[in-house]
């Protein structure tokens, strides 16, 4: 269970050390005038100066709890979040093993898992479903398209 | 009506039987790339390109414009119907476009969006008929400060409204901004922002940005709050197409002003992008339901297509008459213009009568192709609707993964797009607003870019912002419309004492 | 020696036709072509007609693949191309910009960690002015922008356009103000329209402007006259343009060339069949054909020529960057 509040902190912490880090690599770029014009590090400063202070009146904002009626104080219920997880993870599991396994492999695993092992759908639907997505993305982007998805680390180790 | 005469001779070259049939062809594939976010016309436009050196200039113009109608159109798709912005210019039909389809109304949507797609690429074209000489003259009235108002007027008709939590807005814009600013800047050739990652050196893409913020980010909630179980109920019904159709006169209003604005951004540097959003903007200030827009509003659809088509035809004048590219996808086909041995600039109106017109008249079949046949696969898209959300979900996770990557065939846009996901998810949970986000995102450099020039023009003085009758009346028009809601705002206690003062959750909704 | 170098490449494609053998590398699957421009730039117009010429004659039984990585003015292709060290199936197609932009901006490459295939084209570089300006020659334009600070537009900062202009300051003795655009043909229509004075475009970025009246060139930086080609307008061509040493601008030669580059760490035979395979793309109708059309010159620089290329020109940008305090730290 998360609270609003948490999630207000959490993002206005994540807001401001962009900002920061914005600041931070302006500063490298040079702020304010030159004999070539306004330099090129003022307009980012400034935006990271925005950020953060924005930030810090979000962060404030979020701790002092106020009259405002869209302030419930649960945001997000633990089912909830068992939900949120069970379409993130496996995704970012995804794309972590693109590299290894590529976009095709990597795909069809991804679809086959995320239909059988929760048994949205039979077996033999879901490998159906996993395999007509890796054919179409091969058909569409590398034979009509031609653009070239990556093929992993494995099938380079395999000779493709 | 010299031009008349010449169009109609346009026409008898358009209208033979292998030119239809390039642009049914050429429609459908840009139908398919459209649809595809990631892909998209200008990569689309690209690969068809060698294909056509063979051909002649005109038949291999009237291929390559058909196929930029079909993506054009086909980029709508995705916003309505998963919220996925296939293309930069219709991130502005997501917000009214997604809640629309989800309520269950997908064919309706859809048709609304074509149907004024459609108008606007009529009235585009119109422009360009009877107007292109005077088109040429205007556009080249514009310099760095002009390009700056410009874009400091479409940020005024978006941003300045009420509604979201006004720091978390300026938070948002902000972000947009750095982000635009990460890479090489023009300006100085130097690096910026790269946060120790050398692969940044060139940039965020917007569409890795948006994949994210919007299609991560919205199955995100969707999965979280069980939206998904409304949405099945939709039905395929091809009568509710043509209804759709006919009810657009209605908004008779929001299309001629839609249209306006879009002829306007396209000849002028704004682009086809800044014009739906410009639109989208105006429309919820001006209409009488403004206050409903982002719930699945009709006029919330149609002022941001009409006013992207609209843009996206007439920007292709500066590129005939100028030889300025007035989109990505112009820039590719400006490519081929010389390659087919033309060059575009003032002279190709006089040395190039027929294809000029060939083009220009294939402007008027070209969109009329393209809408029917895009009207046809309307119920086929609206039954995807139909399929169960845990099928279609990780089919919009690989599509979001596959559109990053293919942007520029890279896996770090993979991973920024994942993150991207999350920063969308968080933002929509606590009513951050995403379009000043995605908006700054577009067009935050070419504005920084504009305005740093004006300065190396003028050494440093803001007198340049003022210093003629064009240039002054942009900046005033931008100033009025960011102070417009203030003065509203001030006016309403003593118009109307009804008027809820605070934050509702309900309200909170509304907002994008 | 442009006919030189032609008969030669002509002569390398008939042997290398004739004898198989010849060749000790073949590639075994798709070669991709990288384009450091956005498309329809002048870089990505030049590996899509390189790769139309290689499908249209069945150069190699593989399939090639363009894709454009033209963010941070080429620096993301270049990147790449670092980041594929030892591939040979990525071939890097760029300008001068190679060498020249880790000078200037803090990049995360350098053109030695490319393995150089050729120059193929030479861009020529022009001075533009205004159709109504009042100046006829290149004194006369000296001259006026000596009185008043003239505005001089190019595309992208510290690059070719910046250093001719600097180039220009420093030998005519003037002040100009340099004002950077995202590309040639956009600081072609700002001339058009008066916001401008002068630009340094390429011939193909101003083509059609000359031909519609809007603008005209004074001098070529060259050293010898255009080629011969069909007129322009309707009284000149691009061989009437003199050249700028003629006018008492005495800037001999400046030219940007279209540079092809293998990934570092490939293997010698690697290279050159790469090397073959453009001189046999050099040697087709289609490719005098597009350099034709593009108003580029035909050159063919290859091995000891094109380092030397290489390092006279880094040497003149260094001269030119140090100067300006442009070096990066």
């Amino acid at each position: 269970m998360i609270s609003r509040r948490a999630l207000e902190l959490a993002t206005a912490i994540l807001t401001g050390s962009f900002g920061v880090a914005v600041v931070v690599q302006s500063l490298d770029n040079g702020i304010g005038w030159s004999s070539a014009g306004v330099e090129a590090g003022t307009f980012p400063f400034l935006t990271g100066v925005i950020i953060v202070a924005g930030s810090l009146y979000n962060l404030v904002r979020g701790v002092v709890p106020t009259a405002s009626l869209a302030n419930v104080p649960v945001a997000i219920t633990s089912i909830e979040l068992r939900r949120l997880a069970g379409l993130f993870v496996p995704a970012a599991i995804f794309v972590a093993a693109i590299p290894l396994l590529g976009m095709y492999v990597a795909s069809a695993a991804y679809v086959f898992a995320v239909l059988a092992i929760p048994r949205h759908q039979s077996l033999l639907h879901s490998a159906v479903t996993a395999a007509a997505t890796a054919l179409a993305l091969y058909v569409v982007f590398e034979r009509m398209f031609q653009v070239s998805l990556p093929h992993g680390a494995l099938a380079a180790a395999l000779g493709f | 009506m010299d031009n008349l005469s010449e169009l109609l001779h346009g026409f008898t070259i358009a209208v033979t039987v292998p030119h239809l049939a390039l642009m049914a062809t050429g429609v459908l594939l840009g139908i398919l790339v459209g649809v595809l976010p990631g892909l998209g016309a200008p990569n689309g436009v690209s690969l068809l390109l060698p294909l056509t050196f063979g051909m002649q200039p005109v038949s291999a113009i009237i291929l390559l414009s058909s196929m930029y109608w079909g993506a054009l159109f086909g980029g709508s798709v995705t916003s309505i119907l998963f919220n996925i912005p296939g293309e930069p210019s219709s991130v502005a039909t997501t917000f009214d476009g997604y809640p629309m389809a989800r309520d269950g109304r997908p064919t309706t949507a859809l048709a609304t969006a074509f149907g004024s797609a459609a108008f606007g690429a009529l009235v585009g074209v119109i422009l360009i008929t009877f107007l292109a000489s005077w088109v040429a003259q205007v556009a080249l009235a514009f310099g760095p400060p002009e390009y700056f108002a410009v874009y400091f007027l479409a940020f005024a008709s978006f941003v300045g409204m009420g509604g979201a939590a006004p720091i978390k807005t300026v938070v948002a814009l902000a972000i947009g901004f750095a982000i635009a600013a990460i890479g090489i800047d023009t300006v100085s050739g130097s690096v910026r922002l790269t946060m120790g990652i050398d692969e940044l050196v060139k940039g965020v893409n917007f569409v890795v940005a948006v994949m994210g913020l919007f299609g991560i980010g919205e199955l995100l909630v969707a999965v979280e709050e069980e939206f998904h179980a409304r949405a099945v109920s939709s039905k395929i019904d091809w009568r509710e197409v043509f209804r759709a159709v006919g009810r657009l006169p209605r908004h008779g209003v929001a299309l001629l002003r839609s249209a306006a604005i879009g002829c306007w951004m396209g000849i002028t540097p704004g682009g086809p992008t800044a014009a739906s959003f410009m639109s989208y903007g105006i429309a919820r200030r001006f209409s009488r339901r403004g206050r409903y827009f982002g719930t699945g509003e009709v006029e919330g659809i149609i002022s941001p297509e009409t006013a992207d088509h609209a843009a996206g035809t007439s920007a292709l004048l500066p590129m005939l008459s100028l030889g300025i590219p007035g989109s990505a996808t112009a820039a590719v086909m400006m490519g081929g213009l010389m390659i087919w041995g033309l060059n575009p600039g003032p002279m190709l109106f006089v040395d190039q009568k027929d294809f000029v017109w060939g083009l220009i008249a294939s402007m008027y079949v070209g969109n009329i192709v393209a809408v029917a046949l895009v009207l046809l696969t309307v119920p086929v898209f609206a039954a995807l609707m139909r399929i169960p959300f845990v099928v279609i979900a990780p089919l919009i996770v690989i599509i979001c993964v596959v559109g990053a990557y293919s942007v520029s065939n890279s896996y770090l846009d993979v991973v920024i797009m994942l993150g991207f996901g999350i920063v969308g998810y968080l933002f929509k949970k606590l009513f951050y607003p995403l379009a000043p986000l995605v908006l700054a995102i577009v067009i935050g450099d070419k504005a920084e870019d504009a305005f740093r020039q004006s300065m190396l023009m003028s050494k440093g003085s803001l007198g340049i912002f003022f210093a003629n009758k064009l240039v002054t009346c942009l900046v005033v028009a931008g100033i009025a419309l960011l102070l417009l809601p203030l003065v509203l705002q001030l006016a309403r206690p003593f118009r109307k004492n009804a008027a809820p003062a605070t934050e509702t959750p309900a309200q909170e909704k509304v907002i994008i | 020696m442009r006919g030189m170098s032609l008969l030669l490449s002509v002569g390398a494609a008939v042997l290398a036709g004739s004898a198989p053998a010849y060749a000790a590398w073949q590639p075994q699957k798709p070669i991709e072509f990288v384009a450091t421009a956005g498309p329809g730039g002048g870089t990505d117009n030049l590996a899509r007609a390189v790769q139309n010429i290689i499908t249209k004659y069945k150069l190699t039984e593989q399939p090639i693949v363009v894709v454009n990585k033209g963010g941070g003015s080429g620096a993301e292709g270049y990147v790449y191309g670092k980041a594929s060290a030892g591939d040979p199936y990525k071939v890097i197609f760029g300008t001068s910009n190679a060498w020249q932009q880790p000078l200037v901006s803090k990049v995360a490459f350098n053109y030695t960690d490319l393995t150089p295939i050729a120059a193929m084209a030479q861009d020529e570089f022009l001075l533009w002015v205004k159709q109504d300006a009042p100046y006829k020659t290149a004194g006369d334009y000296l001259k006026a922008a000596a009185s008043g600070e003239f505005k001089m537009g190019g595309a992208q900062s510290k690059d070719t356009d910046e250093v001719l202009t600097r180039m220009i300051e420093k030998v005519g003795h003037v002040k100009l103000t340099y004002i950077p655009f995202k590309s040639g043909a956009e600081a072609a229509v700002q001339l058009a329209g008066g916001h401008l004075d002068s630009h340094v475009n390429n011939p193909s970025e101003s083509l059609g402007q000359w031909r519609g009246g809007t603008q005209r060139p004074l001098c070529v930086f060259s050293p010898k006259h255009l080629p011969q080609g069909p007129k322009i307008t309707a009284t000149e061509g691009w061989s009437d343009v003199p050249t700028c040493v003629e006018q008492g601008l005495d800037i001999k030669q400046y030219e940007q060339p279209r540079t092809v580059w293998l990934p570092g760490k490939v293997s010698p035979e690697q290279a050159a069949y790469y090397v073959d395979l453009m001189k046999k793309v050099q040697a087709t109708p289609e490719w005098k054909d597009y350099i034709e059309k593009t108003s580029q010159v035909d050159t063919f620089l290859t091995g000891a020529e094109f380092d030397k290329f290489i390092k006279e020109d880094l040497d003149h940008v260094r001269q030119v960057a140090s100067e300006q305090g442009w070096l990066v730290k």
